[in-house]
């Protein structure tokens, strides 16, 4: 599954690992994020995410 | 600096820097700045439009006061950042029945920043407007266009959009509106490199949101104004585009001239390609040069000595600063020397980890390059000129 990353922070979303602080499980792909879903680091918004 | 009118009813009150040389501790300001506050008259209320820097606080009151303003009904907060909302304390104090008018994540910041009370605020949603009688003022909320709380606000009638930090320049000028471009350019886009360029992902969309708005004036918060606003728009469409150009940036240390004569030889084997270079010498390079050079280069190359294991500090507060700042660039690579071992090239490679590029085979050499040591450079750049080839830039 693709990683992304932020445009704002430079975070990855590694859907291998999911997002542990926000309560996403480990094997999340990136479009099964909710589209109200944001960044953990700078809580910028998912379109602002790109394949890494 | 005193008072002056854009239009009838609409001032700029604010002030200019013009002995600042650094700004946040990190950005340097050779031509000094200036720190934009704008006074909106309408039939009924009066708003004033962010404020200045607190250095400069005395200077907004006593333009206020020559002007005669016995009452400010509105403070517009585009951005909490300090230069801009620094002296709101000192106008509450002044004028203790303003309301601040602002969105809610930048309201949040205000009182973190500078425990401004939270029952002062009227807090706005995107394109949501104010009326000051004949005047109307709208608010366009722009998440990361530099902060998570950046907003801009539009006069409707007069058409003069205040973004801010959005489209500014680092000039301090007597000039209220830009007097020449070249100059404007310049430090308009050497600004956009400091500030804007981490966010020119997010920037890109509201570029097409502004011209929709079609005003007839930009008034950002540093430097002159725009009575032509596709000058700046034009230019930030290009600035934020994907497109990358012809060009090398190539920030160097040597210590004792070997990682010299690499760049040397590298410098002129791209310009036989016909690739720009821009080498900069980081023991003397002005970082805003750097970064500005960064703007729209195809590829980075950063040339290293090795420091006992390492690359040179200085190379690590370039490539860190790079790293932050995001630019376009496409292809990175390292080249330099060493004596006894070290991962120069590993380190500084794995510094880069926001910026998304395609690392090309990095070039470190033992001591002073000999002839086959050259022939590495020769390989890269002989690379670089295909991958710029591919992208169809040359
Ligand atoms: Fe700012
Ligand atoms: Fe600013």
């Amino acid at each position: 599954m693709a990683t992304y990353m932020c445009m704002i922070c430079g975070h990855i979303y590694d859907p291998s690992a999911g997002e542990p602080v926000q309560g996403i499980k480990a094997g999340t792909a990136f479009d099964q994020l909710a589209d109200t879903w944001s960044c953990p680091v700078c809580s910028a918004e998912k379109r602002l995410f790109q394949k890494a | 600096m005193t008072a002056r009118e854009i239009v009838p009813g609409v001032f700029s009150v604010g002030a200019i820097d013009w002995d600042r040389r650094l700004f946040d501790e990190l950005i340097p300001l050779p031509q000094g700045t200036s720190y934009n506050a704008y006074l909106v008259k309408g039939e009924e209320k009066t708003a004033l439009i962010d404020t200045v820097d607190p250095a400069k606080e005395y200077e907004l009151i006593s333009n206020l006061c020559r002007m005669g303003i016995e009452r400010i009904d509105y403070v517009v907060i585009n951005h909490a950042e300090q230069d801009h909302a620094g002296s709101l304390p000192m106008i509450l104090e002044f004028f203790p029945d303003a309301v601040i008018v602002t969105n809610e994540k930048c309201k949040d910041l205000l009182i973190a920043l500078l425990h401004v009370p939270a029952e002062k605020f009227r807090v706005i949603r995107d394109r949501e407007k104010i009326s000051l009688g004949k005047r109307t003022l709208q608010f366009i909320i722009t998440p990361w266009t530099h902060w998570p709380e950046t907003q801009l606000t539009f006069l409707e009638e007069d058409r003069i959009l205040f973004p801010c930090d959005l489209f500014g320049s680092h000039i301090a000028t007597s000039d209220l509106f830009m007097s020449d471009e070249r100059t404007t350019y310049v430090a308009a886009k050497r600004y956009y490199a400091e500030i804007m360029m981490p966010f020119r992902t997010s920037i890109r969309g509201y570029v097409g949101t502004v011209r929709g708005l079609n005003p007839a004036i930009i008034a950002p918060s540093h430097g002159p104004l725009y009575k032509n606003p596709s000058f700046i728009l034009d230019a930030y469409a290009d600035w934020t585009s994907d497109t990358v150009k012809n060009e090398v940036v190539l920030p160097y240390v040597s210590m004792h001239g070997s990682t010299l004569k690499m760049v040397d030889y590298f410098t002129d084997a791209l310009i036989a390609r016909g690739i720009a270079v821009k080498p900069f010498n980081l023991s003397k390079t002005d970082t805003g040069e750097l970064a500005m050079a960064m703007v729209d280069a195809a590829t980075v190359v950063i040339a290293t000595p090795t420091v006992l294991f390492g690359p040179h500090p200085l190379v690590v507060y370039a490539t860190y600063l790079a790293n932050l700042l995001r630019p376009k660039v496409r292809y990175a690579s390292v080249i330099g020397s060493y004596g006894w071992g070290g991962k120069a090239s590993e380190t500084v490679v794995k510094m880069l980890d926001h910026v998304k590029v395609e690392v090309l085979e990095p070039v470190m050499v033992r001591g002073l390059s000999d002839e086959t040591a050259l022939r590495g450079l020769d390989r890269l750049a002989d690379e670089i000129l295909k991958k710029h080839q591919e992208l169809n830039l040359v």
